[in-house]
């Protein structure tokens, strides 16, 4: 039922929720696995991620639309890192497995 | 004519939108009517001085003038030619105290100050205040100016060039000037940016293999952010090696690792350090490393120039057993303080790779190795102009080596490479021979007979081995299929007949078939460059429609003279993970049609080094 929805939704330990579509959030192999097996987030289409505050989840989210934009793209410009927000996004980044390239053609 | 005589403009209905406009930019056309009048009477005063008019007329004639303040076209103030003259003369007058005054500024200002100091006496230093003072009332671009040199009225544009005494240039005297002080003055173009610059970028990223459509990952986003920003951080926190590993590389790229930086990446409990780029570290610096990660097992270091002497004795005095030890360009470390070293910390060696060394690792050091690393399982000895046949001799009695490479500069003859492989063959999961001009096919057989667990196989740039010899080797050999093998270069080399191959020298067709017979399953990478002789005959064959190497993902094919298309299409058909495939020099290739997301580098056509994929492959998958 739950794979009928385009959308999923990401909630931060602070609480703030982050509708993304579904295709773009797929690219992390993390959230894939939550989504695909019979996890309370596969059939809610939420997941809690206590680790992250809804700074560094607002980049992460903004980071899966950014992606699926430029999905099938050449010379893709970079996406904007905050310095600030650096390291912490490399952990987050590090959670969500999306240290390498992400192929284009999974097959789902 | 009815407003002439009108009272102040405050009474007035509607105003004109040009007066809006003036009023709106601080001008107003009462002002610039009543300063007209003001010069006119003081033409006429003057008109009455020069001509002897009686002074009543003019002061009569000002007294009515000046309530009516009539606008300049209803009141034309009769003028006869010689009134007409002094006015021109005095008007001349006017601009010129006016651009005395300006000079004057010009020579309190600062910026002349600053110019002026080249200069001797006054005449220069008056010079110089026209010419800047020309430079800045001469015309704006748009407006209409008149050439310093032919005197034609031309418009002023950003190009109008400056004439070398003062004024300006119109088009055709400006090239006249260009022409005669062309070159030295054109700047370099600046190279890179724009689209080009992103092409060439594009370009590089395939030839370096890290291209791909899409984003990049948002961990590589981070860490070039974090690259950039590096003198910003104090400290990486807890990140996983890995990533720390991935930051030390890209901050090699820019050669950002210095004192400072390298602290980062020097944690107490870790195990290992892997400096990318250590060109601008000290001595000092590396002593560091080895004081602040007591627990060190794996160091690598490349331009690892500073590691000299004194690092080494430190490392020898430290309690640190070394397993992996992987060192490049270290011209200062002595023969002997290598020796002192395997000696002292020899025996928890399990790697040791060395690169790039003038004299100090000589055979001598290999010497000492069997007896001092009973652990050795991986060495690799590249760029080397030290180490001879001896050296060789001495590394085959080590016999727990799985992994060898070695790119040496002096040649050694074929039977002690015979008597390395029969002597440690069968251990060896690598054995890589770069650049062995003299190596025959008695080496190859000696691989035939002895090796059993051979994954990677190099034998480069050889002038002896023949194709039988190559078939041989692969016709039924116990090994198991093969994952990595770069036979480039094996061809016959002679300057007199080029085309003629009668003893069948180099890697040629027979073994091509029977390499992919034995790996072709297994093959995930290939070099077959500079191998002409390999024929259209066996690409067909080898590459025919029921072929299937799936493990196949980069493929080097260059300089392969009967490479065509047709053979690059049945390629890609056969290779379903290929990556890349390399035809420089294939001049046969010329319009293939690429898979997406497949790479093909080196086609050569106009269209540049590379063809994308563009062709949506359906059935990849």
């Amino acid at each position: 039922m739950a794979d009928a929805c385009k959308y999923i939704t990401l909630v931060s330990s602070d609480g703030y929720e982050f509708v993304v579509l579904r295709d773009a959030a797929l690219v992390s192999p993390t959230i894939k696995g939550m989504l695909r097996s019979q996890f309370t987030e596969a059939q809610t289409g939420r997941c809690t991620f206590p680790e992250f505050s809804g700074v560094v989840l607002e980049k992460v989210a903004e980071y899966f639309h950014y992606w699926h934009r430029n999905r099938d793209r050449e010379d893709v410009p970079d996406m904007e890192i905050p310095v600030e927000l650096c390291l912490v996004l490399v952990q987050a980044a590090d959670y969500f497995n999306l240290d390498a390239r992400p192929s284009l053609r999974d097959p789902a | 004519m009815s407003r002439q005589n009108q009272q102040p403009r405050r009474i007035m209905g509607p105003q004109s939108a040009l007066t809006d406009f003036l009023a709106s930019h601080n001008i107003s056309a009462n002002q610039i009517r009543q300063d007209a009048d003001a010069r006119r009477r003081a033409a006429l005063n003057d008109q009455t001085e020069t001509t002897d008019q009686s002074p009543g007329q003019t002061t009569e004639a000002s007294a009515t003038s000046a309530p009516a303040t009539p606008p300049v076209p209803t009141v034309p103030v009769r003028s006869t030619r010689a009134t007409r003259a002094t006015v021109a003369s005095s008007r001349e007058a006017a601009p010129r105290k006016k651009e005395q005054n300006a000079i004057d500024k010009i020579k309190a200002g600062k910026k002349f100050q600053k110019r002026k100091r080249g200069l001797d006496d006054e005449d220069d230093e008056d010079d110089l205040a026209f010419a800047i003072h020309q430079e800045r009332s001469a015309p704006l671009p748009g407006q209409m100016g008149n050439c310093a040199n032919c005197g034609i009225r031309f418009t002023v544009t950003p190009y109008t060039r400056n004439a070398p005494d003062g004024g300006l240039l119109c088009g055709p005297c400006g090239k006249e000037l260009d022409k005669d002080s062309a070159g030295p003055k054109k700047k370099a173009k600046r190279a890179g940016g724009g689209a080009v610059g992103r092409r060439r970028q594009l370009q590089s990223n395939i030839l370096d293999g890290t291209y791909a459509l899409g984003a990049k990952s948002l961990m590589t986003l981070c860490i070039e952010t974090l690259a950039k920003n590096i003198d910003l951080a104090e400290d990486l926190g807890d990140l996983p090696s890995s990533v720390v590993d991935k930051i030390a590389r890209k901050l090699s790229k820019h050669r950002l690792l210095d004192s400072r930086t390298l602290s980062l990446f020097l944690q107490p409990e870790a195990d290992e350090v892997y400096i990318y780029d250590g060109a601008r570290l000290t001595a000092d610096d590396y002593i560091r490393i080895f004081q602040t990660v007591p627990g060190l097992k794996k160091l690598k270091i490349r331009n690892g120039i500073h590691f000299k002497d004194s690092v080494m004795d430190y490392l020898i005095s430290r309690h640190i057993e070394l397993e992996t030890f992987y060192i490049h360009g270290a011209n200062l470390l002595s023969e002997t303080k290598w020796k002192e070293f395997l000696h002292a910390k020899g025996t928890s060696l399990r790697s040791l790779q060395v690169y790039w060394t003038d004299k100090h690792f000589t055979d001598d050091v290999l010497a000492v190795l069997p007896a001092t690393c009973p652990s050795l399982t991986r060495l690799k000895v590249c760029h080397n102009q030290q180490v001879t046949g001896t050296g060789i001799t001495a590394i085959a009695q080590i016999p727990t080596l799985r992994h060898l490479s070695l790119d040496l500069r002096n040649e050694a003859h074929s039977d002690i490479y015979v008597d390395l492989v029969a002597r440690i063959g069968a251990g060896l999961q690598t054995l890589s021979l770069t650049r062995v001009p003299g190596l025959d096919n008695t080496v190859l057989d000696a691989i035939h007979t002895h090796c059993r667990a051979l994954e990677k196989l190099r034998v480069t740039d050889s002038e002896e081995v023949t194709d039988a010899g190559f078939a041989r080797l692969f016709a039924g050999w116990a090994n198991p299929g093969l994952r990595f093998v770069d036979v480039q270069k094996c061809r016959q080399l002679d300057a007199a007949h080029p085309r003629a191959n009668p003893d069948g020298l180099g890697f040629c067709s027979d073994g091509f078939r029977a390499l992919m017979a034995h790996s072709g399953t297994t093959l995930a990478q290939l070099n077959v460059h500079g191998c002409r002789g390999i024929g259209a005959a066996a690409l067909e064959e080898v590459f025919a429609p029921d072929k299937v190497y799936e493990a196949m993902v980069k493929l080097e094919v260059s300089f392969c003279e009967e490479v065509t298309d047709f053979v690059v299409g049945s390629i890609f058909r056969c290779c379903p993970e290929l990556r890349e495939l390399n035809v420089f020099g294939c001049m046969k290739v010329r319009n293939v049609r690429v898979p997406r997301g497949k790479i093909l580098v080196g086609v050569p056509n106009a269209r540049g080094m590379v063809i994308e994929g563009d062709d949506d492959d359906g059935d990849e998958e």
